[in-house]
């Protein structure tokens, strides 16, 4: 989720509003090929992610691309995005039905360790982040086209000296970021049930976590997760649920007045 | 004829910067473009390079068109624009910089060979390799950008004020790198300077730009410098 909104902010520099719909999108396009057509968990997610990825590149040729080309293009971006949100939201709506649905566990049962107790479907919810964090960042700095993103939000002038394509990078970092994003959406749709509207929650939390960690740092998101994460454990189990809310954003406050750019900020991916 | 320009206009938003501009460069040679800041010196390299596209002329690069092409096409077909340090990637290492620079799928197969040169030409970049480019002093971008040129296995390198801001020693470094590349890669230049003096050493011909206009063209070793003045005042 926050993955997903650093690599486009970190890369093209718009802030995707769209973005909670996005992963709502990815979840219920499993949703549907696991319990209408029935092909299974893994390829479920995968042809899920494949859609998102065409769905992405598709989406930024027709009009992100065509906004960009226009001055104050990064404004009507945001408003343009935030828009397209609420109309996807929408056709969601129309598609699935108001009724809340969810995706099943990857795996049941739990372990014990001392005190600690997991089930196994958390376990592997951490692990493929974890497995998704490092192939993303092997992604930026070993391949082509990684490096050419990194170049791309970098120095964009440097980027066309060297060659590089830069309407053409910049769809492919749109399409990954998309396709990351509905990943993300799957592996929520599992831990939490989901209705068309849950995107906006998620999205939320996803923006918060990312300012906090630093817009465009991959690393800073990570951080920022881990830090809020522990909050909402902590605070549940001391002060209520209630809490959480109230006490992220106190805290996001506190981030924004001491250090504007978020604790990793300031640096591209 | 490696470069042909001819009759090439060029405009920011209703400023015209080029006025029928024309220069050729032989294969192999070493030539500078001098003149007063502000007269259209970058912006034709800018031109050449398909960075700041013209919008009238022709530019021909061993016989080929490419007015009209993009930077892309432009940069795979042996044509390398060596700008100012601030365009380096300054989040990532020298050497990413370097392997950036040959990006363009013709330079892919050469990345070694061309990086032993870098590295020959330029013993502190090797040094240096894994360190961050915003790290570095302004000599050393300076070599990390013409490294980054020469990773594109160009054979026309246009080169924008290799020597602005740097101290005596530096720009000796920097001009004695350029002409090894021309003399021992046979690599033609195309290089924009202040420092006259420097330049009339180094390149074998010159041109004299102001106004966006070409005003001579000389042999070196037969340039007039009060000729030279007059065109700065």
């Amino acid at each position: 989720m926050a993955l997903g909104l650093t690599i486009i902010y970190g890369v093209i520099h718009v802030f995707n509003f769209g973005h909670g719909i996005v992963a709502v999108l990815g979840a219920y396009f499993t949703w549907f090929f696991l319990t209408r057509m029935g092909i299974g968990m893994i390829p479920s997610i995968l042809v899920s992610c494949v859609i998102m990825f065409f769905f992405g590149l598709l989406f930024y040729k027709v009009t992100i691309r065509i906004l960009m080309k226009k001055p104050n293009w990064e404004f009507s971006s945001i408003i343009f995005l935030l828009g397209f949100g609420i109309f996807l939201e929408n056709i969601i709506l129309q598609a699935f039905g108001p009724r809340v649905k969810s995706i099943p566990l990857f795996f049941e049962g739990a372990i014990e360790v001392g005190i600690i107790y997991m089930n196994w479907h958390e376990i592997s919810l951490i692990l493929l982040v974890i497995a998704i964090v490092v192939a993303l960042q092997l992604f930026l700095k070993k391949s082509w086209i990684g490096q050419a993103m990194r170049a791309v939000a970098q120095q964009m002038d440097g980027a066309r000296v060297v060659g590089i394509d830069i309407d053409r990078t910049f769809s492919l970092a749109f399409a990954l970021a998309i396709a990351v994003t509905g990943f993300s959406g799957i592996l929520l749709g599992t831990r939490y049930f989901m209705t068309p509207h849950i995107g906006w929650d998620w999205m939320v939390k996803g923006f918060v976590i990312t300012v906090f960690g630093g817009l465009g740092s991959a690393p800073g998101a990570i951080l920022g997760a881990f830090i809020l994460g522990i909050t909402e454990a902590i605070v549940t189990l001391y002060i209520g649920s209630l809490w959480v809310w109230p006490i992220w954003f106190g805290m996001f406050i506190v981030i924004l007045l001491l250090r504007p750019q978020g604790l990793l900020g300031g640096r591209t991916i | 004829m490696a470069l042909e320009v001819q009759e090439v206009d060029s405009f920011y938003g209703d400023l015209q910067v080029l006025r029928k501009v024309s220069l050729t460069v032989a294969e192999g040679e070493f030539v500078a473009l001098l003149g007063p800041n502000g007269h259209g010196k970058s912006t034709l390299l800018k031109a050449i390079a398909g960075l700041h596209p013209p919008s009238l002329g022709s530019i021909r690069y061993r016989g080929t068109e490419i007015f009209g092409a993009t930077a892309v096409e432009i940069v795979q077909m042996g044509l390398a624009y060596i700008p100012e340090e601030r365009y380096l990637f300054p989040d990532m290492t020298v050497l990413e910089n370097l392997n950036l620079g040959a990006y363009n799928p013709n330079a892919r197969s050469r990345i070694k060979e061309n990086l032993q040169f870098v590295f020959t030409l330029f013993p502190r970049l090797e040094e240096r390799k894994n360190q961050k480019c915003f790290t570095l002093s302004g000599g050393e971008s300076r070599m990390v950008a013409i490294g980054r040129g020469l990773m594109s296995g160009a054979s026309l390198l246009l080169v924008d004020e290799p020597s602005i801001g740097l101290s005596p020693a530096l720009k000796k470094a920097v001009f004695d790198s350029i002409k090894k590349i021309n003399h021992e890669r046979s690599i033609t230049i195309l290089m924009v300077e202040q420092e006259i003096e420097d330049a009339l050493t180094l390149a074998g011909r010159i041109y004299m730009m102001k106004g966006g206009t070409i005003l001579f063209e000389r042999n070196a070793n037969e340039v007039d410098k009060a000729e030279i003045e007059k065109a700065y005042f």
